[in-house]
């Protein structure tokens, strides 16, 4: 069912998707979480076995930096929705970085609320974590995508 | 001189279980317009020392001066460095990634603060010098071309800005004989049109012995000889200990010495060999 | 740069706590994360302190490592703890200028900022104690069960595996990429966030090419050694529950009864 190549695209995204984390680590565990590697949220334009590839991903992320199993499970439940509905939204290019923003927003943005006791309003969090994936979905994914679309040959599973 | 390097020392992962010395008490000096070879076996720190000639890496002590400044120094800009050392990395084709071979090259020149009118004459001039057609390539995409053109376009856009020294780290790396000549060529041309100073990282003795006018030998992190190519290639046990071998034509030289016949070992080009020989067959004849 | 990132958070060691298997410490984990949530006062954190300084004293992880994983967060901390205590109404304590700080706020913000330190250290102690691969490991075995409902456990281990085992690899292509872009005085530190948004380019498009490079290349080697996925396939080294982790498991359920039953109220005739 899943052949090797699918497998392996998926795996490679993983590992790029946690690679950008570590590396661009003040970013992405800070209070700011603006995690670059979530620019690649777009990668759902172009192939599907970014599905997978992104929740590995942030699994694995997590699994290798600080913030434990929390956001670990959450987090890469809240990536693995957004890639699916991105996934959905391929003909429409604008809509593609939407889908990360808003399920991130709202997981991640209760799991401050509740989880974390974080005393501002559960809209706060929500909006707080939001404004952060606009920035990496939008701001760095969108342009992205739009080079990225020019490559599109190295997506493809022979 | 234009660089001075003294006692520097670079120590990987401090303070962390995987601390590793790279550099120890490294000290040397290049003249304006030198072409300088660097070879030593793998893992000798010959790239960790390139890096730090061009500040991408600071070291844990001493110091480097470029044309008396001290570049490990606070206030340097990274900028000035790089506007005047210019680093090739090995295989550096992996680094393109613009939409054209044109906006590849100008990449560096723009971000130096060039204006898109001096950066596009740069483009054109690096272009031919590498040895390729502007009108052929320059809107092509980078990712269509062959290896070897990768690698010129590649080689284009570090030397498109004119650094007063171009470090290369084996830009013949991984290349059939006949593009390893021809990347020696276009270096060789380099070093004259833009009278530059060149250092070559390499693992090819024949090349060094044939381009560089000084030779540093790298050894698990400490500079072990330096000198002349004639000079350092004569200490053909002491290379042999650190698993380095001889230009060619030197090997074939203390081979013929070692078999008893007579002749000079201070050989270092095929062209050197080939006068050698013909003496030695010929004198039997006079 | 790069180099001096440790890939992960393990810390090596030997200790009994490092060679529990780790389907083991993933359960003990969530177990942890939700009994610090029954807790409703304060008395209720001393078995929560207790068995946490056991289990770092027999891990031998440094309280230097331990404390680090507070660093990320260090600011959520703090501005929990501020708010609560500012924030609460209640009798009052002290008064500074508008601001006051009621007794109800001082509880409040102990009680939430502890909650929050252990909830911290408590989750990334698995990452400290457990090695990666380990981890997939132990997750692969806990999800399997599910296979059979069609969740593909076996392939989602696999991905995690070559993601694992590749992030090194891209971590030094990152790093000579970053180099080679610095080199033609590519800037990625300074300037506002467009700025640095838009300077990341030359360093994802080549790192994607890059790594699908290497997706290629692995695809056809493991073709050709004949991989064909599937839970077919056996291990070279079987997760065997050992009597150390029978232990763990009594000793886990110990802890959540005192918890619960602290929680409940029923040490109070005690104190």
């Amino acid at each position: 069912m899943k052949n090797t190549k699918f497998l392996i695209q998926a795996a490679i995204i993983a590992a790029i998707y946690a690679t950008l984390t570590i590396v661009l680590m003040p970013f992405s565990y800070g209070v700011m979480q603006v995690r670059v590697s979530e620019a690649l949220t777009i990668l759902p334009f172009f192939t599907p076995a970014a599905i997978p590839g992104l929740f590995i991903g942030c699994l694995v992320a997590n699994m290798v930096g600080p913030y434990g199993l929390m956001d670990m499970v959450l987090g890469s439940a809240a990536t693995l929705l957004a890639a699916v509905f991105s996934y959905y939204l391929r003909s429409k290019p604008l809509l593609v970085p939407l889908p990360p923003v808003i399920t991130n927003g709202i997981m991640i943005g209760c799991m401050l609320y509740y989880a974390y006791s974080v005393p501002l309003p559960l809209i706060a969090c929500i909006l707080w974590v939001a404004a952060g994936q606009l920035i990496a979905c939008y701001l760095i994914g969108y342009p992205l995508l739009r080079i990225l679309k020019k490559y599109k040959k190295i997506f493809e599973l022979h | 001189m234009q660089i001075e390097v003294k006692n520097l020392t670079h120590i990987y992962s401090e303070g962390m279980p995987y601390e590793t010395v790279a550099l120890t008490d490294i000290s040397f000096e290049i003249d304006k317009g030198e072409f300088v070879g660097i070879i030593g076996h793998t893992g000798s720190g010959k790239s960790t020392l390139i890096q730090h000639l061009n500040g991408l890496i600071k070291p844990k002590s001493g110091s480097i001066l470029i044309d008396g400044v001290d570049i490990t120094g606070k206030d340097v800009k990274m900028r000035d460095i790089r506007r005047q050392i210019g680093l090739v990395f090995q295989y550096p084709e992996y680094q393109l990634f613009e939409e054209t071979v044109h906006k590849d090259v100008a990449f560096g020149p723009l971000n130096l603060g060039l204006t898109q009118e001096e950066a596009d004459n740069r483009v054109v001039e690096a272009i031919r010098l590498v040895g390729l057609s502007y009108d052929e390539i320059a809107d092509r995409s980078p990712f269509e071309l062959s290896g070897g053109q990768k690698r010129r376009v590649a080689i284009a856009g570090v030397i498109a800005m004119k650094p007063q020294i171009l470090i290369l780290d084996e830009p013949t790396a991984g290349l059939d004989p006949k593009a390893h000549g021809d990347i020696l060529q276009m270096i060789e041309r380099i070093h004259e049109v833009q009278q530059n100073s060149i250092i070559l990282v390499s693992h090819n003795m024949g090349d060094i012995a044939k381009l560089a006018d000084k030779v540093l030998v790298m050894d698990r992190g400490k500079l072990a000889l330096t000198g002349t190519p004639a000079e350092v290639f004569r200490q053909s046990d002491l290379l042999e200990s650190l698993g380095l071998g001889l230009p060619p034509a030197t090997f074939m030289m203390r081979v013929l010495e070692s078999k008893g016949i007579q002749v000079s070992t201070d050989i270092l080009t095929i062209e050197g060999a080939e006068e050698e020989l013909y003496r030695i067959l010929t004198r039997g004849k006079n | 740069m790069i180099r001096d990132i440790t890939l992960g958070q393990f810390y090596p060691g030997n200790s009994w706590i490092h060679r529990l298997d780790a389907r083991i410490k993933i359960i003990w984990t969530f177990v942890y994360i939700i009994s610090l949530f029954l807790i409703q006062s304060f008395w209720g954190y001393i078995p929560v302190l207790v068995t946490l300084g056991l289990i770092i004293g027999v891990s031998g992880v440094p309280l230097k490592f331990i404390l680090k994983g507070l660093k990320p967060i260090f600011l959520i901390i703090v501005f929990t703890f501020t708010v609560n205590m500012f924030m609460t109404k209640g009798t009052p304590l002290i008064e500074i200028g508008f601001l006051t700080i009621t007794e109800e706020g001082l509880y409040n913000a102990a009680f939430m900022g502890t909650r929050l330190v252990l909830l911290i250290i408590g989750s990334s102690l698995l990452t400290l104690v457990t090695k990666p691969i380990n981890l997939t490991d132990g997750i692969e075995k806990l999800l399997s069960p599910w296979q059979k409902l069609g969740l593909p456990a076996h392939e989602l281990a696999m991905m995690m595996t070559i993601a694992l085992r590749f992030i090194p690899t891209l971590l030094e292509e990152t790093d000579k990429i970053m180099k080679a872009q610095m080199a033609r005085g590519a800037d990625f530190e300074s300037g506002n966030i467009l700025n640095r948004a838009k300077s990341l380019i030359p360093l994802l498009v080549p790192l994607f090419i890059s790594a699908f490079r290497i997706a290629q290349d692995l695809a056809m080697a493991m073709e050709a050694r004949c991989y064909r996925g599937g839970s077919h396939r056996t291990r070279m080294n079987g997760m065997k529950l050992k009597k150390k982790d029978g232990a763990a498991v009594i000793l886990m359920l110990l802890y959540l009864a005192v918890v619960i039953s602290q929680a409940q109220g029923l040490f109070g005739r005690f104190i």
